[in-house]
């Protein structure tokens, strides 16, 4: 089996870096976006195993780039992760109705993340 | 007709006035009557009167005849005792004469006194013819009756005719006088009597015109009070009650269209204000939201790289760094709890926090809330037990997720608060609602505290806070989604002996709307 990859759609450095620095210890690849627009033309150049989408994002929100990601016939199926800010209620909904694959949020423990992460897309 | 209405008196008194011009009417008419009839009776009298003198007069002419074929039947068969009846029939004569002149007028009498006159020279002129017919001088009493009686007689005759013709004709016409003057108080009785009838229905038409007309105004300007239109008025001639009545309705008119300008106002004034205030409350609530996406975020980093240090991702955990990680990632949490205890009460009080009401178990969600606080009780070493009645429906209506973060932040704060013994979670049903109570075994509250402990940022002390953590905004978050849910909460507590708090969920709940 390949290495597996994981797409990033994040613009908090400092997120991005614990994602980075806990994925540095598997066997997955990563690959970072910092705004909507370029996270759904990264999973669109090369597609990935999965995607991690944060939800308040510059330029497309990530509810708005999984849409896109869930129209287009070569990213549909890829599984998507929504990371987002608890206390919006209805998040989990809205989540849900873009087409994610799960909800997760914030502030996740990164073991927690881990775990989800290797229950959808097993390392290789 | 207005003048009625522009007279400056009560109305009564108007009233009263018609009612005695009419009556006055009517005593005229009785009054015209009575005197018509008296009239009239006099008149009959007169006519009565007048009948007699004519029966007199003409009994005069009979007797008159009477005498002079006496006195002729006296000569023929040359009788003496024939004369004496021509003097009773004198008699006679004379009574009805005296009777006569007694009941005519002066001129008359004068006639009257000529024709006694001439019968009295013809009594002394029968007396000769009766004395020459004792002697047996016929001729010489022929001679005398022919020569002076008959003429006499005749000249008699021809005045009391005469008089009866005048008699006759008086009475005639006082008959014809009377028949005219009845026919006149007739027409003069109907008149009047049309004229009353007539003069009573225009009074009472004008008066009651004058009456009605401003009622009828009135009616029209309440009509249109009643319909909402103010300000519209009330113009009547009146001067009495009514015209007072409509002026003050023209006022209260007046005064509600200014009420109702101005609550307008005040209303266009509080929406524009009311919209001023959502569109703060939205921008609050929005400021909110994004404040606490904006702490969370780096919070998020925080906690991530300081489980990432515990978990040794960056390699072996010094013994003596332990704790300190331990306690950052207890305050990161903490900081966790309060930002979102602070955004849950903002959007309460904001109106934007919605129920999701559902159909749940009781049973589940104080399971639930076992399981989430059962390792804490075992650290403490605390008895930790919940208690569902079995009389209690399987199927409840409400938040189920609300109604568990309200059981969690009592069973949290109990189970804080509680050194020995324990903490019990209940559920069962009280009348209509299911009542789910949590108590200890703890400190308890002081008795003059027990009011404010479900106000914002209240504990019983600030020292109480310091050793036991907490936001301080659990009671009051739960307080409020109890409410939401149209139910109530209250505690009992006894200081150092323990607390226990209560809040009820209608079995049938809907939102009750935000609080």
């Amino acid at each position: 089996m390949s290495q597996k990859t994981i797409l990033y759609v994040e613009d908090n450095e400092f997120n991005r870096k614990i994602i980075r620095q806990l994925l540095a210890q598997t066997s997955y690849r990563l690959r970072e976006a910092h705004d909507g627009e370029s996270g759904v033309r990264a999973a669109q150049d090369e597609l990935p195993d999965l995607i991690l989408m944060d939800v308040q994002l510059p330029k497309m929100s990530g509810l708005e780039a999984t849409q896109r990601l869930r129209a287009d016939p070569r990213t549909a199926a890829v599984p998507i992760i929504i990371i987002t800010s608890y206390a919006m209620d209805g998040d989990a909904q809205k989540a849900n109705d873009a087409g994610a694959t799960a909800y997760l949020a914030k502030p996740y423990s990164p073991r927690h993340l881990l775990a989800k992460i290797r229950e959808i897309v097993p390392e290789a | 007709m207005s003048w009625v209405a522009q007279v400056r008196a009560p109305v009564q008194r108007k009233l009263l006035v018609a009612f005695l011009l009419i009556t006055l009417l009517f005593i005229a008419m009785g009054a015209f009557s009575l005197f018509t009839i008296r009239e009239m009776s006099r008149q009959s009298e007169l006519l009565d009167r007048a009948h007699q003198r004519l029966e007199r007069a003409q009994e005069i002419h009979h007797s008159l005849a009477m005498q002079m074929h006496l006195t002729a039947m006296a000569l023929l068969v040359r009788d003496e005792a024939a004369v004496a009846s021509v003097l009773r029939e004198n008699n006679r004569f004379n009574e009805a004469l005296a009777q006569l002149e007694a009941a005519v007028e002066d001129p008359e009498r004068v006639v009257i006194q000529k024709v006694r006159a001439g019968q009295e020279e013809a009594m002394v002129i029968v007396a000769d013819i009766a004395n020459l017919v004792r002697d047996g001088k016929i001729a010489a009493a022929t001679q005398l009756h022919a020569s002076r009686e008959d003429p006499l007689y005749r000249s008699i005759d021809a005045r009391v005719a005469e008089m009866v013709q005048r008699e006759n004709a008086g009475m005639v016409s006082l008959r014809d006088g009377l028949r005219a003057a009845q026919q006149r108080s007739l027409v003069v009785m109907a008149s009047f009597a049309a004229i009353s009838v007539l003069l009573a229905l225009g009074g009472g038409f004008v008066i009651s015109w004058a009456l009605i007309r401003p009622v009828y105004a009135a009616h029209g300007l309440l009509n249109e009070l009643a319909g909402g239109r103010f300000g519209g008025t009330v113009t009547v001639p009146n001067r009495d009650e009514l015209g007072e009545l409509a002026a003050r309705l023209s006022a209260t008119s007046r005064e509600l269209a200014r009420l109702d300008a101005e609550q307008r106002c005040a209303a266009q004034e509080l929406g524009a204000l009311n919209a001023k205030l959502e569109q703060a409350s939205k921008a609050k609530s929005e400021f909110l939201a994004n404040m606490s996406h904006e702490l969370r975020t780096p919070l998020n980093a925080i906690l991530g790289f300081t489980e990432m240090l515990s978990d040794g991702l960056y390699g072996p955990v010094p013994p003596q760094y332990k704790e300190p990680l331990a306690d950052i990632q207890t305050n990161g949490r903490h900081l966790l709890r309060l930002i979102n205890d602070v955004l849950d009460l903002s959007k309460i009080e904001a109106g934007r926090m919605e129920l999701a009401m559902e159909e749940y178990s009781a049973q589940e969600v104080v399971g639930m809330v076992r399981a989430s606080l059962r390792s804490l009780a075992e650290e403490k070493g605390l008895d930790f037990k919940v208690e569902v009645d079995p009389g209690l429906p399987e199927v409840l209506r409400g938040d189920a997720k609300r109604i568990m973060q309200c059981l969690l932040n009592l069973a949290g704060n109990a189970l804080k608060f509680t050194k020995r013994g324990g903490v019990t979670i209940r559920a069962a049903r009280d009348g209509d609602c299911v009542r789910y109570s949590v108590s200890d075994t703890g400190i308890g509250i002081p008795t003059d505290q027990l009011a404010e402990v479900f106000a914002e940022f209240r504990q019983v002390d600030a020292t109480v806070t310091r050793e036991f953590g907490g936001t301080g905004l659990g009671l009051s978050i739960t307080k409020k989604f109890v409410e939401m849910h149209g139910g109530r909460i209250w505690v009992e507590s006894r200081l150092n002996e323990g607390s226990a708090f209560h809040f009820t969920i209608p079995l049938r709940s809907e939102i009750a709307s935000t609080v």
